[in-house]
């Protein structure tokens, strides 16, 4: 077990984090509303270093933003994680406890739409705001998907002509998800 | 292998062998990146003396791989059941503008000379 996983679990008590043994470093989870005490633990029991911070989807349970925190020597580590709900994915800052995680924070801001309280201004990093979307979420269509036709639409044979609807079910692409596809029903 | 040779089993581009296909899109559907873009056409053959039943066969019109999309998983050469797709460690094909990265059958079945054989593969 990880020295830094008991500093937090002393800090915030046993009942508020629950650890998720890996094959990588142990994950702790704790709720959003103590994500920023987490990280001061964290940082007090001698992980003085954090490397990164990411999210990813998980469609119904919410977004789950992850860091990873260290010792400097390496020999201790922890995945720190929250979850916050999809529809209002606010959390707390983590840069007031480790300032270089801002940048990290821009590119979770970009791609999952997470707001970071107490990080102004949120300053867009790699996706143009202008584009409207967290292209990450699971519910943003890929745009070259939607648009291309697939080309593993036709039959074998069949010059150019997409299969037939009714009769026989028609074949969609592996890994893309219902209703992207054009001429699909409920599709873009 | 000289300096600038890459091992035999590297994946530098995919090649085909035409005679083998019978365009049943199997590599096209299972591409994770679409880049792979097949056509055809059927035939029939009519009934003669030997067969008794008119007989239907896909001929292939257009087999061409995108290699600007793909992603060099090599899904189609293993998913290929005549075994028309084959590695080649042949790298060398960057071209001035991005549709010259679109090989078309021609050209694919050019590099079929390069793909290494079997023993050669696995020595």
């Amino acid at each position: 077990m990880s020295g830094i996983v008991d500093a937090v679990r002393a800090a915030l008590g046993d009942d508020t984090v629950a650890v998720v043994a890996g094959l990588g470093p142990v994950s702790a989870e704790v709720p959003a509303s103590a994500w920023a005490a987490a990280l001061e633990a964290a940082k007090a029991a001698g992980a003085t270093y954090a490397d990164f911070l990411t999210a990813w989807d998980e469609l119904d349970a919410g977004i789950v933003v992850v860091a990873h925190v260290s010792t400097p020597d390496a020999a201790d580590h922890v995945l720190l994680r929250t979850r916050v709900p999809s529809d209002d994915p606010v959390l707390d800052t983590s840069i007031g406890v480790y300032r270089g995680l801002a940048w990290h924070e821009r590119e979770t801001h970009d791609f999952f739409g997470v707001r970071f309280a107490g990080h102004e201004p949120l300053e867009p990093l790699l996706i143009q705001p202008e584009l409207g979307l967290h292209p990450l979420r699971k519910d943003v269509v890929l745009a070259s998907r939607a648009a291309r036709p697939w080309p593993g639409e036709k039959e074998p044979g069949a010059e150019a002509a997409p299969a037939r609807r009714g009769g026989r079910r028609r074949t969609a692409p592996l890994g893309v998800p219902d209703g992207w596809v054009q001429g699909e029903e409920g599709g873009a | 292998m000289t300096a600038d040779a890459v091992p035999v089993r590297s994946r530098g581009v995919i090649s085909l062998v035409e005679e083998n296909c019978t365009v049943c899109m199997l590599c096209a559907r299972e591409c994770p990146d679409w880049c792979i873009h097949i056509e055809g056409h059927t035939v029939t053959h009519p009934a003669d003396e030997v067969h008794r039943r008119p007989r239907t066969e896909n001929v292939l019109d257009r087999f061409a791989i995108d290699f600007s999309l793909c992603l060099y998983c090599g899904i189609c050469i293993e998913v290929c059941p005549f075994d028309a797709l084959h590695w080649s460690p042949e790298h060398s094909y960057a071209g001035g503008s991005i549709a010259e990265l679109t090989h078309e059958r021609g050209r694919l079945a050019g590099w079929e000379a390069t793909a290494p054989q079997p023993a050669d593969r696995d020595a």
